[in-house]
């Protein structure tokens, strides 16, 4: 007992000190603000606040409505169904999370200009008269991220109906449920939590995009929080209206908790998997033309974008062996940073999975919130306190590196806590009963568990970093340009030839860790 | 297998911490460069063979890159900072970051294209002008950038979004000569008339008149001529507002330099400014962007209309820091898109 009390504090100790860190931009965010005045928060409140908290509320409820119905239908279809081209479906659901949300802004700008190929398209079918339809509102923004974002929740909606029980299924089948019935009351249930988690990481995406809604000039409280600092250089509005971003943030995820908290499943150990039935033909036209359309709007058509003008720019021989030195910082940076982050993630949950108490949860929820803050106030926040701290680092690629942990370490967490919650406390206690010690219990019994969790947090991760630019761009060494930073350099320049083979490096770049979450999920 | 990881990932993380050295290279002068690459790096490459001095461009955004200045302080890496826009560049100089240069240096530059302290020097200018397509007549009545709010131009106007630094630039200099009523009416007419429309790039606008979609639009006047050196045959001029008696003239905006307060290298920067400010740099600066060289006596691009040939508003380029939250501050109530 006092073994184990001692383990915990220790394990306590550790959380905390990551946390600590972990917290600092938020705390850079709480301390700027209260130089904000009672009157000057009355001005923000009364001038901005309603339509910035409209403009993000309906964002957030578009996408995660676009989200719900592309990844789950398509989880779905794919997990179910036997059809041939089943595994390139599956690749393709995924691909679209290499890349970023602004080249996707980017990328539809352009093809809806008048003559651009959707342009042309939509003039074809519907003539001069019908203006064509441009991006710049709500609906337009949230097709973009929904499209950048679906993957989230199709990759934990098809592992959870993977691994989903059987029986209850067939039971319900026995009892004469329709499929229909079986699926509304049984197989969505079941999926709960899967879909909520995926939600979560998405809405967390579109709280702090950046990209998009600055390309797209959609006002959300990012992108109202960055004109503020650079347009203005109004720290305080800007942390004032990143202060309220953070509760918001801290609403929806006490939400969400609360209500994946009533929804534990522990499955048996001998689960069967659910063999995919072999769709008929009908079905299989439909679930190619569905499947296929999501597939061409969220990868085929921005990959074909970025290889028609790569080509444009190789011709013109304006590839230079300097994109390989953006590819390998980009690398460089992500795999250190993705590094890092898993296991900076790990006491934290695990602690949480361990102890509940309220200071476990504060500890997972404080290194939650920080996913909202935008990038260039998490940059901004870390190069206060580097510059004051730790100036021996500052200026160097371990600033960069720690900043995006921090920056990305909710999403670590998040992603390995549903591995986590798989540890039900039976499994650490049977091996501690067969005589292995508390080490031996973490490195046979736990790890090995929860490996799949770490491998996927990490590989979310890294793709993550790959795409960031703001906090890259503002911290990064001086001369060190990622793909990113060029694409962004390049595009602000209307050098689409020269962002364009930057896109398709980052896409490159990033399928290593495309390959190593898919390589269990080969569709059988 | 465990100890493995962990003993990779601690020469990974040495690695990093190394190769995080090996970029911050000693000798180079550091550029914090708010402008694109491609317009910097020929001069910069002219003057590191003249000279030697390895030059290191650090590019962003400008806005971003005088925050990052700001924040860091004395402990910057940065020796110069150059910016697209005079506004930025005089915030830096308000806020104390940039050393006075020697008034030697930049004699040959006309004092209101500098800063009145020498903090910073323009290096080229742009003008903000009008772009029309030469087949329709629809616009022919347009004199004056105010003639934009017509709404005999509603559905054929191009703009940019308001938060485009010329736009904010030039939105500044026509508040400051016409006044603000005369300017909120004038924003609100040309957001009638963009119907909510606007664009994110000047060049998509060129390219919009050219092809018809548009009639006129307002931009930068370089990017009529990029354009037209690409297609020769574009149905596009350039049409330059304000003139005549009585007219405020065009609205210029310039780019610029200046040298950071806590460089340890300021007599290699003041060479760097030197250079950029000769002949020589000037002309390698504003020919590979089309813009006005600052420096009285050097040629500008054959193609773009003579600095001689029309009348500019006078406004000095400091102002454009002073009246920018202004600026913004009317562009937010009007709900410029």
């Amino acid at each position: 007992m006092a073994v184990l009390l001692h383990k915990d504090r220790l394990l306590s100790l550790a959380t905390g000190g990551i946390v600590t860190l972990a917290a600092i931009p938020l705390l850079f965010v709480a301390y700027t603000s209260l130089q904000l005045n009672a009157s000057e928060w009355a001005g923000l409140w009364s001038s901005r606040m309603p339509g910035l908290l409209w403009n993000t509320f309906l964002l957030v409820i578009l996408v995660a409505a676009g989200c719900l119905v592309l990844g789950v239908s398509a989880a779905w279809l794919i997990a179910r169904r036997q059809f041939p081209g089943r595994t390139a479906a599956l690749w393709l659901m995924v691909l679209p999370l290499t890349i970023p949300t602004y080249v996707f802004a980017y990328v539809y700008t352009s093809l809806l200009e008048s003559h651009g190929w959707l342009g042309r398209l939509w003039v074809g079918l519907f003539g001069e008269g019908v203006p064509v339809p441009d991006l710049y509102n709500a609906v337009g923004v949230a097709l973009i991220l929904s499209l950048s974002g679906f993957s989230y929740v199709f990759l934990m909606s098809y592992a959870a109906l993977r691994r989903s029980n059987p029986h209850l299924e067939e039971a319900a089948r026995i009892q004469g449920a329709t499929s229909r019935e079986v699926f509304w009351h049984i197989t969505l249930p079941l999926l709960r939590p899967a879909i909520a988690a995926g939600l979560a990481v998405v809405t967390l995406h579109v709280l702090s995009d950046f990209g998009a809604v600055s390309m797209l000039r959609y006002q959300t409280f990012t992108l109202s929080i960055y004109l503020q600092m650079t347009g203005r250089f109004d720290y305080e509005a800007a942390a004032g209206l990143s202060l309220v971003l953070v509760m918001l943030a801290l609403t929806f995820l006490v939400f969400e908790r609360f209500f994946r908290s009533r929804q534990r499943f522990y499955f048996g150990s001998r689960v069967k998997r659910v063999t995919p039935r072999r769709a008929s033909r009908g079905e299989l036209i439909l679930i190619w033309s569905w499947l296929g359309l999501i597939a061409l709007l969220a990868f085929v058509l921005p990959l074909l974008w970025m290889l028609s003008w790569s080509w444009t720019a190789w011709t013109q021989k304006a590839i230079g062996v300097e994109f390989w030195g953006y590819l390998g910082n980009s690398l460089l940076v992500a795999f250190a940073a993705a590094t890092i982050a898993v296991f900076a993630a790990l006491p934290i949950g695990y602690y949480y999975n361990r102890v509940r108490s309220w200071l476990s949860a504060l500890y997972l929820h404080l290194s939650s919130i920080g996913f909202v803050l935008p990038g260039p106030v998490v940059a901004l926040g870390a190069l206060t306190f580097i510059l004051t701290a730790l100036p021996a680092l500052y200026g160097g690629l371990l600033a960069l590196v720690l900043v995006l942990v921090v920056r990305f370490l909710p999403l670590a967490v998040q992603s390995q806590e549903s591995a986590l919650q798989q540890l039900t406390p039976s499994i650490e206690q049977a091996g501690r009963i067969l005589g292995a010690g508390p080490v031996e219990n973490l490195r046979r019994v736990v790890l090995p568990m929860i490996r799949g969790g770490m491998i996927s947090a990490w590989v979310l991760v890294f793709i993550d970093v790959m795409k960031e630019l703001p906090a890259t761009l503002i911290l990064r060494p001086i001369g060190f340009d990622t793909l990113p930073v060029r694409i962004w350099i390049e595009a602000s320049e209307e050098m689409l030839e020269l962002a364009a083979p930057a896109a398709l490096l980052l896409l490159v770049g990033s399928l290593p860790a495309m390959w190593i979450v898919m390589r269990g999920e080969k569709a059988r | 297998m465990k100890s493995r990881l962990i003993n990779g990932l601690l020469a990974l993380l040495m690695f990093a911490v190394a190769s995080g050295v090996s970029v911050a290279d000693d000798g180079a002068l550091v550029i914090y460069s708010g402008r694109s690459d491609k317009f910097v790096k020929p001069v910069v490459e002219a003057f590191t063979r003249e000279t030697g001095i390895q030059v290191v461009l650090h590019s962003a955004k400008s806005t971003a890159l005088l925050n990052k200045l700001r924040v860091e302080g004395a402990r910057t890496q940065a020796d110069l900072y150059i910016s697209n826009d005079a506004g930025n560049l005089q915030l830096g100089s308000d806020l104390g970051l940039f050393e006075p240069l020697d008034g030697k240096l930049v004699e040959d530059i006309p004092a209101n294209l500098r800063a009145p302290d020498n903090t910073w020097v323009g290096l080229s200018a742009r003008a903000r002008v009008l772009v029309v397509n030469t087949r329709q007549s629809r616009t022919a009545f347009v004199k004056s950038v105010f003639d934009l709010a017509d709404p005999r131009l509603k559905g054929r106007l191009g703009i940019t979004n308001s938060s485009n630094e010329s736009f904010i630039a030039g939105t500044t200099v026509y508040m400051l000569k016409a006044g603000k009523e005369a300017t909120r009416q004038w924003l609100q007419g040309m957001k009638d008339n963009a119907e909510g429309q606007v664009f994110n790039k000047h060049s998509k606008i060129v390219a919009a008149v050219a092809e018809g979609r548009k009639d006129i639009g307002l931009v930068n006047h370089y990017y009529i001529y990029r354009h037209l050196a690409k297609h020769p045959e574009a149905p596009v001029k350039i049409l330059l507002p304000d003139q005549g008696d009585g007219g405020m003239g065009v609205a210029w905006n310039v780019a610029g330099v200046a040298v950071s307060k806590f460089s340890h290298r300021k007599e290699q920067a003041g060479r760097l400014v030197r250079f950029l400010v000769s002949r020589e740099g000037q002309e390698i600066f504003a020919r590979v962007n089309r813009e006005y060289p600052t420096r009285g006596g050097v040629a500008a691009d054959p193609a773009i209309p003579p600095v001689s040939s029309y009348k500019v508003a006078d406004v000095p380029m400091a102002e454009l820091a002073r009246q920018r939250n202004a600026t913004i501050d009317l562009l937010e109530e009007v709900g410029m898109p």
